[in-house]
């Protein structure tokens, strides 16, 4: 048990309720979940949650619809305290090929972000700086996002969208096609991002299991539905939610060398397979 | 670098290798040129003198100059027209009028002359009306084929970032879009001077450098013709690198990360 895994849980900051996406055939049906404000003494412990499941079942739609971009068939994503449902621009969303506006400089896309948020000029260029530093971006701020690496255009990417989600960040694949090293600063970064405010929330879509664990407080699978005799029903749904914050499995930098970590990755593998 | 590499396909060329290449090959045409005498061909020096005569006893240079700037009215108007359509088809219900336009690329110039002359105050106006027109109709093709190209992932970014509606096609088309913009103008301003003889023979009285070709062509003063196309292509290619100054000075961007083959 990690010794700093106590917590307590506060007010609902996301529910799915009963989410569906339907086109000729169901995609997702009856999708439901929630994420609640941890408390932990002494740290802006904010939330991590990572949505594993197989490809071509539905995460993407969820995705979608989690970030308002989409409107569900049936059913809700209610966000904050006061739960209303979603809308465009609320939830930050940072997609697999990182989008930025080409056409502007790293810096031109940050201001546009802050600046579409409200805030004051002066104030949109402090926390743009503010957040040029604490990326590591402060020498390519005059540059074109294409002149970037990888990895300097995923941080971009970030930054762009803390600026004017309310806490809020959609992470689709954030490890694919990267090598351990960067793996583990993608980790480091979310974590970062994840306790510099109490209500930050961070929901990321992936198929890497073992950066999951590393990274989340709890993991949701989504599988396809079952009928009473197990076999395939229409649509798709949270099957599994692992908290690994009551596991006493979250918030440790060291959790991989942790017999309970190979164990629960390998158990999670043999799980995929009926999913 | 190996000299026979050069014939193969894809090998990278430096700058000043080109350089060479390109000089070799004007200064090898040249000479073929020279050494090419015959009744179809005038020499290089008939060319010179023909151009000369031109310019002293026929207004070769102000006709370029009426020339020049029907093009680049023509020019700004088609671009502003076909923009602002092409903005306006990010809307469902102006997709219908920005395809039509488009379909009329296919309309023959002689069968509109006399719709456009009845618009028209004077030779100029019907002038750059009809090469507008044509212009327009390609340049509206070429940009709603882009817009078709434009992903769900750049839309949903914008929105992501509380975008709405017409500032989302701002963002995406005028701004994201302004590199396509100006390469579709070299192109057309290219487009323009092969049709400015269409346009100034249909109303030759107004005179202009396509009227001084076509009456050159008609008395079969070939080194005469030889001239005007040679000065066309000077003026032409001048203004295809003032806009490829314009578009590297106004997109910066859009040349970055982009390597091309062979060079």
């Amino acid at each position: 048990m990690n010794p700093d895994a106590t917590y307590t849980l506060g007010e609902r900051l996301l529910t799915l309720d009963n989410v569906c996406v339907r086109y000729d055939r169901p995609v997702l049906e009856g999708v439901s979940g929630h994420i609640d404000d941890i408390h932990r003494e002494g740290v802006q412990q904010g939330q991590v949650v990572c949505l594993l499941g197989p490809s071509g079942i539905g995460k993407s739609q969820l995705f979608r619809c989690i970030a308002g971009l989409q409107k569900p068939s049936a059913g809700r994503v209610l966000l904050n305290g006061s739960q209303r449902e979603v809308r465009p621009g609320e939830v930050g969303v940072v997609a697999q090929n990182y989008p930025l506006f080409n056409h502007r400089t790293v810096w031109g896309n940050l201001m546009l972000a802050a600046r579409r948020h409200g805030r004051p000029a002066q104030q949109a260029r402090d926390d743009c700086l503010a957040l040029l530093e604490r990326f590591g971006l402060a020498d390519s701020a005059r540059r074109h996002p294409m002149m970037l690496s990888g990895g300097q255009r995923q941080r971009v990417a970030i930054a762009q969208q803390l600026l004017c989600s309310s806490h809020f960040l959609l992470m689709d694949e954030p490890f694919s096609g990267l090598d351990p090293l960067a793996k583990s600063r993608v980790c480091e970064t979310l974590i970062d991002v994840s306790t510099t405010h109490e209500l930050n929330t961070i929901i990321v879509v992936t198929h890497d299991i073992e950066s999951a664990i590393r990274i989340s407080d709890t993991l949701w699978l989504l599988g396809r539905n079952r009928d009473a005799s197990g076999q395939p029903a229409a649509g798709a749904a949270i099957q599994q939610v692992v908290d690994l914050a009551a596991q006493g499995l979250a918030w440790d930098p060291d959790i991989e060398s942790r017999p309970q970590f190979r164990e629960l990755a390998a158990e999670l593998k043999a799980r995929f397979e009926t999913l | 670098m190996k000299y026979a590499n050069l014939v193969l396909p894809f090998t990278p060329v430096r700058g000043h290798w080109l350089r060479i290449l390109v000089a070799t090959q004007a200064a090898l045409a040249l000479v073929l040129w020279t050494l090419a005498g015959s009744r179809a061909l005038p020499s290089p020096l008939e060319v010179g003198a023909a151009w000369l005569d031109l310019v002293r006893h026929q207004g070769l240079l102000f006709e370029l100059w009426a020339s020049v700037k029907v093009s680049l009215v023509a020019l700004a108007l088609s671009t502003l027209a076909a923009v602002a359509l092409t903005c306006l088809a990010t809307a469902p219900v102006f997709m219908p009028l920005a395809r039509l336009s488009a379909a009329m690329r296919f309309l023959g110039f002689a069968g509109l002359t006399y719709v456009f002359m009845l618009m028209s105050s004077d030779t100029t106006a019907l002038r750059v009306a009809i090469l507008a027109f044509g212009m327009f109709v390609f340049m509206v093709t070429a940009l709603l084929a882009d817009l078709a190209a434009t992903s769900r992932d750049q839309v949903d970014h914008c929105r992501t970032l509380g975008m709405r509606h017409w500032r989302i096609t701002g963002e995406v088309v005028l701004l994201g879009k302004a590199d396509v913009i100006l390469d579709l103008m070299r192109q057309n301003a290219a487009v323009g001077w092969t049709l400015l003889t269409l346009v100034e023979g249909l109303t030759r009285a107004g005179g202009g450098i396509g009227a001084l070709l076509l009456n050159q062509n008609r008395y079969f003063l070939l080194a005469g013709v030889f001239a005007i196309q040679l000065t066309i292509l000077v003026v032409g290619l001048a203004q295809d690198a003032l806009l490829a100054l314009l578009k590297e000075a106004a997109c910066p961007w859009s040349t970055l990360g982009k390597e091309r083959a062979g060079a």
